[in-house]
Parts: C-alpha cells; structure tokens; sequence
C-alpha cells in the first residue's frame, strides 16, 4: 500500500514537471491543444472517482459536464451579472451538484445500484441532450450558443485574465492539478477505505454503522461537481457551447477514456483522456464516421483484452516475467 | 418515433378535437399504439436484464435492425409485410451473433457487460451508416387510409401493429406458460443451479432465450418502421423506454412488463399532447425515478418479494 502510494506520488510528480516542461518547448496552438485535453482530463477524473472508488458505472456523466457549461454561457454572456466569469464557475459546480443531489437522493436511498443506476444515468443522458436542443430560447438549440468570454474577472489584489494560451494553460493545468491531488488524498484516506466497504459488501458495510446511501450521494455530487467545473471551463475556453457536450457520445467517450486509462487511479483517466484525443482527432482527420466506429472496437477489445486499462500492461507484464522465472 | 409520432397525434387530435369522445378514443388509441412497441421492446430487455441480469445496451439496435430489415425489403422490390417477416429474423441473427460472440462469456462481469454491449451498440450503428448512407430511410406503410371506429377514424395500419403486438404477445405468454422449453426457462430463472442439476443446458437456454428477445424487438422496429424515422441511432430512444419500462414495472412477469409499458407509454402519450416531446421525456424520467423510489421491486410486484 505504501509502495503503491510512493509509485502514484512519483507518476504524478513526472507528469506535474512534464506539465511545467511544456510551455518552453511548445508553441501556442499545441499549448490549447493540450489544455482543452487537460480539461476532458479533469472531468475524466471527476467520473473516475465515482466509478473507480464505487463500482457504479455513471452513464450520462456528460449531463453534468453540459450542465456546467451551459449555466456558464448564460451566466457570462448576461451584462447584468457583475464578475460573470467567477459566479458562472460557482454557478455550474452548483448547479451540476444539484441536480446529481436530486436525482443520487431517489437513486440511491431508493436502493438502486448497479446496472439500474447506470441505465438511469444514461437516459439522463440522453434527456439533457434532448432538454438542450428543444428549449432553443434558452439555449440557443442544435446550435448553441457562441461568443462566449474567456475568464477575467478582478477580485480585489487579483487580477485575473485568461484571455490568452499559457495564462489559461497553467489556470487549466494547475487546476487539474489540485483537484486530481484531492481525489486522491480523498480516496486513499478514510473516506476511500469506506467506500471500497461498500462497494464489497453494502449490508456488511451498512452494520458496521456506516450510512451506505449518504456515502454515495456524497461522492456522486462532489463528482458531478467537479465534472460542471470542467464543463464550465472548457465554455469559456472553446468559446462555445452546444448540445453535444451533454450528449450520449461524450458520455460514451469519457467512460473509455477512464476504461484505458485505469479505473480507480485518477491520474490513468487524465492521461487516457489526452491520450485518445490525440488519436481521435488524427483518425477523424481521415474520415470523421470512422472514430465511433472505432470506439465501439476499443470498448469491446478494453473488456476482453485490458480489464484494467492501459497502466495494467506493465503489471501484466511484470507478473509475466516473474512467473516464467519461477518456472524455470 | 416520436416526433413524427407526435406530429401525426397533434393532427389527429386538431380534426377531432370538437368531439370530446373522438379526443379520448383517439388518445387511447396512440397510447395503445406506443405500449405495444414497448411492450414488445420491453419484453427482450425484461428477459436479459431483468431475468439473466445481463445489461445489454445493444438492445435498441436489434428494432434498427428491425426497421432496416423492412426498409432493405422494401428498396429491392419485396412487400411490407415480407419486410416485416424478416425483421425478426434480422434481430435473431444479430442477438444470436451477440450472444455467441461475448455475452455469454460475460455473465460474471456485469460492468465489463454493459461496456462491451455498448460497443457493439456503436459498432451495428455506425455499420448501417456505412452501408447504408446518411440520412433517414423511407418505409411505406402496407396500407394507407383510416379505419372507421364509430367514435372515431383512425389511421388503419396502427390499429394493425396494436393487433398483431397483441397477438404477439399472447404468444409469448403461452409459449412460456405451455410448452416444454417454457417450463425449461421458467427452471432456470427459479433456479439455475437446481435447472442444471436436474439436465436442463442453461447455457443453450440462456441463448435461445436472448436471441428469442432480440427477435421480438426485432419484429417491434419493424412494425414501427412506418411510423418512425427510421435512423441507425434510432435506437436508443427505445432502449432508454425499455428499460424505464422493465424497471418501473419490476421482473420476473409478464403483468409487470404491461404495468411498466402502460406507465411510460401512457404517460408518454398523455403528455405529448400538452408540452414538447423532450420536457415530455424528462418528465417521463422523473416520474419512473419517483416510482422506483417509492416501489423499488415494481409497480406489479408489491412492496416486498
């Protein structure tokens, strides 16, 4: 366990410098590239603390994501609202906290678990896509809504202005930072330990006096939390916001992104996510019908060949080596 | 489906609407209309889900198969009604294919199962786009013009699905309840432990049971291919209802799967009259929630099991 935490500890330490590396060797489009990818990061974190920590499998985790984005536009893009960009990213977290509080309450002190509440999830799913394309005065329908400010906002001494790439790289990124560095300490330390009671043995976990239901409306909140941060960043830093970002596919795509890169290690989802990025917008280059082609290959190859993501290679691998000496 | 199925309701109701008979008849009719394509749907998800647990989010694409099947008849000369006979064939061979090739060696895995399933999902879709084209497909109904029913007229081919969901349905009831491979099912759902002790194969019976399944939602796509628009991503409106429509009605019976459709479908249809199908949808959602919460084993089955 403490090895485990040393290997993890280090494995964030590289990726963190690699971080900081990068700005000096990279030029500005390549820097946006990498921060819009952190940002799926962040949010395939956000699902990874959830799944990885519960065993429940989220499937319209993009509704948060869309939710987060959405009251961001409108909070910004209305004059009226003085510091827009600050209480738009106070007002997704909020809002994207809520609706998970209302629905986690029904779902989970209602006793659904498994493979119910990942149905449920994804109808949510499909329901908040369908609630952004018809409610068009609001949100502007299949379209959107554009013209969507960059960050700034002044809070006293603090000026903010992310208006251009490395200052809202190194927000994005020291955001990502912090917040996958919390996850972390959260899931190792008690509140993980109880979780992983529940997710093995419920009733057991339940008599032992630990209130199951509360546990995980908790942790389903504080991750569509963090998800409708990182939709609310990404608005602002695309400039954009559109139906599809609280779509099916997104969805779909952040739960592979966790799936390769590790369930339950919270780095692995951040580099699955930029991984798989690269490859999306390489293959799409080709032919843009190919990629949910290929994903639908990737989600079946990941169950049968990498249950646990791409990270588990270098321990398949070792144990491999470890068993053919023995053999010998 | 539903749009479409929305807009042909509204035009109905705004011909009908002095006559407050012609309005409830006609309602009950397109609520009807909608519970059996559940009901049907619902019935191949209440066997994988509800009785083998096995989440299969490839379910809505066996009714585009369905409905691709009528469609693909349909463009090379055959009649609706030979389309219609291979709609369930086209969803047999596909949930045969599905079963064979990664189900069955899933069913410890209950995770690993629905993202698997969900690729294939991805996959059947994304293989129709390409083999087929972009865009929705016609298909004509085999015949046109309303059916006059004293109160009201309706439209003749959906008084004809109502009838033949019916119909099949009935099927399936004496199917499960009559013959010897019923008796095999209802063993292995009791016990599967006991079934194999006493030589029933539950692996072959699992299999008959699911692609079984997948051809009833076959034969749903393509009965509602006329209605519908007829989409490689079609499918997933029905999957979403289907399993509202098992969950909300509990497992295990015949009478929860009619309890769930008449709760979703009749509440679907009820509210697309008076708000937008989506707000309609969410509420529909909301509803089922508060079912489950407040009778999680299903409407039919009672407070406790």
């Amino acid at each position: 366990m403490i090895a485990r935490d040393r290997n993890w500890l280090l494995i964030f330490a590289v990726c963190a410098a690699l971080a900081v590396v990068y700005p000096f060797i990279a030029d500005g489009y390549q820097l946006t590239v990498i921060r819009d990818a952190l940002i799926f990061g962040l949010f395939a974190a956000s699902l990874d603390f959830f799944w990885g920590r519960t065993g429940i499998l989220c499937f319209g985790h993009a509704a948060f994501f869309g939710i987060g984005g959405y009251i961001m536009a409108l909070v910004t893009l209305n004059d009226a609202i003085p510091l827009g960009s600050l209480l738009g990213i106070l007002g997704a977290i909020a809002g994207a906290a809520f609706v998970a509080a209302i629905i986690g309450y029904f779902l989970f002190f209602g006793g659904i678990r498994g493979s119910y509440f990942t149905i449920v999830t994804l109808a949510m799913g499909v329901i908040c896509q369908q609630a952004a394309v018809s409610w068009s005065s609001v949100t502007g329908g299949d379209s959107g809504l554009i013209g969507i400010p960059p960050i700034a906002f002044d809070l006293g001494e603090i000026h903010v202005d992310l208006s251009q790439d490395l200052p809202s790289y190194i927000f994005v990124a020291s955001i990502v930072a912090v917040v996958v560095l919390v996850l972390w300490s959260l899931s190792r330390g008690r509140w993980g330990a109880v979780l992983t009671a529940i997710q093995d043995n419920e009733v057991r976990a339940a008599a032992l006096g630990h209130n199951a239901p509360l546990r995980l409306l908790v942790t389903f909140v504080l991750s569509a939390a963090i998800a409708g941060l990182a939709g609310a960043l990404y608005v602002c830093m695309a400039g954009l916001v559109a139906p599809d970002l609280s779509g099916l596919l997104l969805s779909t795509e952040v739960i592979v992104w966790v799936a390769v890169g590790g369930r339950g290690t919270l780095l692995g989802p951040v580099l699955g996510a930029i991984a798989i990025q690269r490859a999306q917008q390489t293959i799409s280059s080709f032919n843009p019908s190919l990629w949910p082609l290929l994903l639908g290959c990737v989600f079946v190859v990941i169950v049968f060949v990498l249950p646990d993501g791409i990270l588990s290679i270098y321990a398949r691998l070792k144990s491999l080596f470890k068993g053919r000496r023995q053999a010998q | 489906m539903r749009p479409k199925a929305c807009s042909q309701a509204c035009a109905n109701a705004s011909q009908v609407l002095p006559d407050t008979m012609d309005f409830v008849v006609t309602t009950l009719l397109n609520a009807l209309t909608l519970i059996s394509i559940l009901m049907l749907v619902g019935l191949g998800l209440a066997i994988s889900f509800g009785l083998m647990n096995v989440t299969n989010l490839a379910h809505g694409e066996f009714v585009t198969v369905g409905a691709f099947a009528v469609y693909f008849v349909q463009s090379v000369g055959g009649s609706f009604w030979l389309g219609l006979a291979a709609a369930p064939i086209a969803g047999a061979v596909v949930g045969c294919i599905l079963e064979f090739a990664i189900i069955r060696h899933l069913y410890s895995r209950p995770v690993s199962t629905v993202l698997a399933t969900w690729g294939v999902s991805l996959i059947l879709q994304q293989g129709l786009e390409l083999t087929f084209g972009l865009g929705a497909k016609p298909v004509t109904p085999p015949i046109e013009g309303t059916f006059d029913l004293f109160f009201t007229v309706y439209p003749a081919y959906r008084l004809i699905l109502i009838a033949i969901a019916m119909l099949t349905l009935l099927g399936v009831v004496l199917l499960i309840s009559r013959t010897s491979f019923g008796l095999d099912i209802r063993t292995v759902i009791q016990n599967r432990e006991m079934a194999e002790g006493v030589g029933i194969n539950t692996r072959r019976t699992y299999a008959i049971a699911f692609t079984f399944g997948a051809a009833i939602a076959g034969l749903a796509g393509g009965l509602v291919a006329p209605l519908a628009i007829v989409l490689p991503q079609m499918g997933v409106n029905y999957l979403a209802n289907a399993f509202f429509v098992v969950i909300v009605g509990g497992v295990g019976s015949i009478g929860g799967l009619v309890a769930g459709s008449v709760f979703v479908g009749g509440l679907t249809s009820v509210l697309n009259y008076q708000i937008s199908p989506s707000l309609a949808q969410a509420i529909v959602l909301l509803a089922a929630i508060v079912a489950v919460r407040l009778r999680p084993n299903g409407l039919f089955n009672g407070a406790s099991r």
